[in-house]
Order: structure tokens, then sequence, then C-alpha cells
């Protein structure tokens, strides 16, 4: 199939295609083991935390719709491939712009190709942990079509990720305590997204409602509420969360797009 | 429009030199409610040049003039703060040291990137890639970082890179100077060719009398206002005379 694009959109989307093979030779040459190093990390985490809340707390994972109490691993693993898109894409997209703004001084191109590229080679590295995810489920417990949401749910918590990433960005060229703020502001929000916890702690009479609130509706947890329906217990989301999800998403990106668009120019004047 | 033509309608540029300017939100929330004097610099004011497609135009003037400037405007890399620049065609530039390289990259991925900024094919660059080697005479260093590079071995590779993508604009800043004696030569040699070949070329000198042989036109900015422009005999005289009148004075003061 030939696609036809324009001359701008094509040396764009080789750009992009750049950009993307750089971050993945950088994360290679980062370590021997290279891609499968981000798989030990995933595996490893599951394993901690399977171990930490399954054998030390002795949590019992939610049952699934079949009945059967599964793996807590494979519960957390679900939740944690969401989560770690939108905080791998967000601290990235600073990362990214930092990095080829002293190319961007001296050379003019769009420079969101730079933010766009390394957010495919995360959208690469997390379809593969998600295909090892469902090879694991389909081995070990059960899938169903439904999995097609953690899919769709991983897009859309890529879109948010990027709009906000696109934001924080050009905030960080500016003001460079930016990605320290960023990193403070994640390691709250992991707590404010149901991944290590089920959302049933949620229920108990100490929580106070504006916390439930927050915790139910922030959009992070509604994306990694979408993808555990789908893949993990196998039933459909709550098509008003799919909605409000979808919301979020498209809308943080048209701003962040927005914002980075009208900002991008400046970026080569910054000091 | 024609390929290879330049339009600069009242262009003006300002930087803003806030000293005190904060670098962080820390540092920014502190200072919420205090009054900072922010200056600003005009680096260009009304500036208006129209280059003809397959000219070679020079840029004459002091240090700080805003001839860099007014390089990087035409080469999108700044936008002007007011006025309009339109250009045509594919534009490669060498501006300064280093000139759109990035230093971890090998000379040989710098290559690939610059031909993708440019829209060109990693095919047609494969094709390139040994002129370009060849020109540059770096010879192995090609597949070296070039962070590693000698200012001269810099230069060489950028304007390999600069001269091989078929260029229909050419910018040249004075970063040749850089080079020794015998690729000095060749690069006269080389933006005559490409001239010959219909390449529109903006040079920045300070050498007079190269300036004189190879452009066509010549426009000369004091303290970013485009004074004169015209035939390069005429403007370059003008502005040497000026030059030695206000010796010992050429650097700008910022006012
Ligand atoms: N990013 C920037 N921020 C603030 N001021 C700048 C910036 N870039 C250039 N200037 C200022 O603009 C003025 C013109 O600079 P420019 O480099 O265009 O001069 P030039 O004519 O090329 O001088 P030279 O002959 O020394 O190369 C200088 O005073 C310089 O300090
Ligand atoms: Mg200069």
């Amino acid at each position: 199939m030939m696609l036809t694009l324009s001359p701008s959109a094509r040396k764009s989307a080789n750009l992009i295609i750049h950009f993307a093979e750089r971050e993945s030779k950088a994360r290679y040459k980062r370590s021997l083991l290279g891609w499968f190093w981000s798989f030990a990390n995933s595996l490893t985490t599951v394993a901690v935390y399977s171990f930490v809340f399954g054998a030390v707390y002795n949590a019992q994972p939610p049952i699934t719709d079949n009945g059967r109490a599964e793996n807590f691993g494979l519960y957390l693993f679900t939740g944690l491939i969401a989560w770690t898109v939108f905080t791998g894409v967000v601290t990235g997209c600073m990362g990214w712009l930092q990095d080829v703004s002293d190319l961007r001084k001296k050379i003019y191109f769009p420079t969101e190709t730079a933010l766009l590229g390394g957010a495919a080679c995360n959208a690469i590295q997390t379809a593969l942990e998600a295909a090892v995810l469902l090879v694991i489920m389909a081995l070990f417990t059960n899938i169903s079509w439904t999995a097609l949401f953690l899919v769709f749910a991983l897009l859309l918590t890529m879109m948010f990720a990027l709009g906000v990433g696109f934001i924080v960005a050009v905030l960080n060229a500016r003001y460079r305590d930016i990605q320290y703020l960023t990193g403070v502001l994640i390691g709250v929000g992991f707590f404010l997204v149901p991944v290590v916890y089920p959302p049933s702690l949620l229920e108990r009479d100490d929580v106070p409602e504006i916390g439930r609130q927050l915790v139910t509706w922030n959009p992070p947890a509604i994306f990694v509420e979408i993808a555990r329906d789908g893949a993990y217990f196998l039933q459909t989301p709550d098509p008003l969360k799919v909605l409000v999800a979808t919301a979020w998403a498209v809308g943080t990106f048209t701003v962040g797009w927005l914002y980075f668009r009208s900002r991008s120019m400046e970026i080569s004047e910054e000091l | 429009m024609t390929t290879g033509e330049i339009t600069i309608s009242d262009v003006s540029k300002r930087f803003r030199l806030d000293r005190d300017r904060p670098s962080s939100l820390k540092e920014a929330v502190l200072r919420i409610g205090r009054t900072t004097d922010i200056d600003d610099f005009w680096v260009l004011r009304n500036v208006d040049l129209h280059i003809e497609p397959d000219s070679f135009f020079g840029l004459v003037g002091h240090n700080g003039s805003g001839k860099s400037t007014l390089l990087r405007l035409i080469a999108n890399i700044h936008r002007p703060t007011t006025g309009e620049i339109t250009t045509e065609g594919r534009m490669s530039a060498l501006l300064e040291l280093g000139s759109g390289f990035h230093p971890d990259l090998t000379g040989r991925e710098n290559v690939f990137l610059n031909g993708t900024m440019l829209g060109l094919t990693r095919k047609h660059m494969a094709e390139v890639m040994d002129d370009i080697i060849g020109f540059s005479g770096i010879g192995d260093f090609i597949d070296e970082p070039v962070k590693i590079y000698s200012s001269g071995m810099y230069v060489r590779l950028g304007f390999a890179v600069a001269v091989n993508v078929n260029p229909e604009i050419l910018l040249v800043d004075e970063v040749i100077a850089v080079g020794d004696e015998e690729f000095q030569r060749r690069c006269m040699d080389h933006m005559h060719r490409l001239r010959e070949n219909g390449t529109t070329i903006v040079l920045v000198s300070h050498d007079a009398a190269l300036m004189r042989s190879l452009c066509d036109r010549v426009g000369w900015l004091d303290h970013g206002r485009l004074v004169e422009v015209g035939d390069p005999d005429d403007v370059i005289d003008a502005y040497l005379k000026h030059a030695s009148q206000d010796e010992g004075d050429t650097l700008t003061a910022r006012d």
C-alpha cells in the first residue's frame, strides 16, 4: 500500500521514524539486554508486588467474572501497563525535547517530531508488553474479545500523556525544575490510581468522599479501569467511563498540541 | 514565487534581555510581585529585502549588526517579531560550528539526519554519501561521534552536506573561515559552481575582496538596519569608509 503524503508530512514522518529509532537505540545501549531489560523490569515489579501484597499482606485479588480467583501479579500488571505509558511518555517528552533543543537552535525542523518519535518508541515497547500479558493470560487463565479494551485504553492513555507531555516539555524548557516537580506529582499520583490496591478498598468508611471521587474519576484511573475491565475481568467497561476517558484523551491531546505548536518557535531562543 | 526566491518584508526582531529572568519555577514564584526590568533589544529593524532567484547575495556589517540573526530568520530557526519572510525551494544552511549536527551521533548518522530534515530520502543520502565523505576529507572519522571532531572537521562535514543536497537556496555564515586555506578555496569553487547551476546563495563574510569577487549584490547592515543594498563595489566601499571613520568603535553597544 502506498500512502500519499505531502512533502512536508513525509518529512515529518521520516523525522518521527528517526527519533523513534534513536530512542530505541538509546535504550538498547543503556543495557546489554536492551529491550529485554524493560520486560525484566515489569516482570520484577509484578513479582515484587505479588509477593508483598499477596504473601505479606495476604491481599485477595478481585474475583473475575468466571468466579476464579486470579493471580494478583496479572491484576497488577494490567494496571501497571497503562500507568507506565502515562509516566513514561510524560517524563519522556521533557527529555526528548531537551535532547533536541541544541540542535533546534541551529537548524529548523518541526520540534514536535522528536516527542512523537519518542512516544512511538514507547508505544512499540508497550505493545510488546501487552502482547506478553495477553499470551500469559491465554495460557494460564482466560482471555476474551474484551481484551481489545486494553488496546483502546492504552491508546487513550498515550494521547492523554502526549497532551500533558507537550505542555510540561515546553514549560520545562523555560523553567528547569518542572521536571522535578512532575516527578513528585507522578509519585503522588501513583497512589491516586488504583494500581497496587483494588478500587474496592475505597468502599471502606474511613475513606473521605472526596478521595473516593478523585480516585474514581481522575483520567489515568479511568484508563486503568478500562484496561483492567477488558483484559482482567473480561467484561465491557462502563460506557460512561469510556466516554469520559475518550473526552479527556482527545481534549488533552488537542490542548497540548495547540499549546506546543504556539510555543515551539520560541524554544530556539531559550538559552 | 519562483524557486530560489527570498522575500523579506518589513522584518524586525526583538530579543528579550532579561538578565535576571527566572530560570526555575522556584525563582519565578519567589519573585512574584517584584518588577523586573526587561530590556528589549531590537537586533533587526524594518528590514526589507528581495533576493532574486539564482543570485549571489552578500551581507556585510560590523560585529553584532545582526547578520547572523537575519540568516537564522531566513532559515526559519527564529521567527521574526514583526514582518514576514517567505522563501521558495529547498534550503540548506551552514550557520555556525556544528550547524545542525547532534553531538552524540556519528558523522554518518548526522548526514542522514540532515537529509531527513531537508526532506530527502535515505536512498538519496546514501548515494551522495561518498561525495560528502570525499569532499569533507574527514575519512574514517565519519563513523565517530561528531563531538570529538575538531572545528575544522565540523565545518568541512557541514559544508560538504550543505552543498551536496542540491540546495535551491544556500545560506553560509562566515564559519568557512575556520577551514584551512585549501579547504576555503574549494568552498569558493564549489559555491561558484552551485551558483552556475542556479542556486541562490546568501553569504556573510568580513572578507571584502572575497565579497567583491563573488557577489552580484551586497547588503550592508548597521545596528540592525539595512542601510544600503546594491552593487558590491559601491556598498563595500561605503561600508569600509564608514567603518574606518569610527574605528575602534566597531562593537555595538546595546542601547
Ligand atoms: N538569542 C539571542 N538572545 C539575545 N540576544 C541575541 C541573541 N542572538 C543574537 N543576539 C544579539 O543580537 C546581536 C546581533 O547578533 P548577530 O549574531 O546577528 O550579529 P552578527 O552581525 O552576525 O555579528 P558578527 O559579525 O560578530 O557575527 C548581538 O548583539 C547579539 O548579542
Ligand atoms: Mg555572525
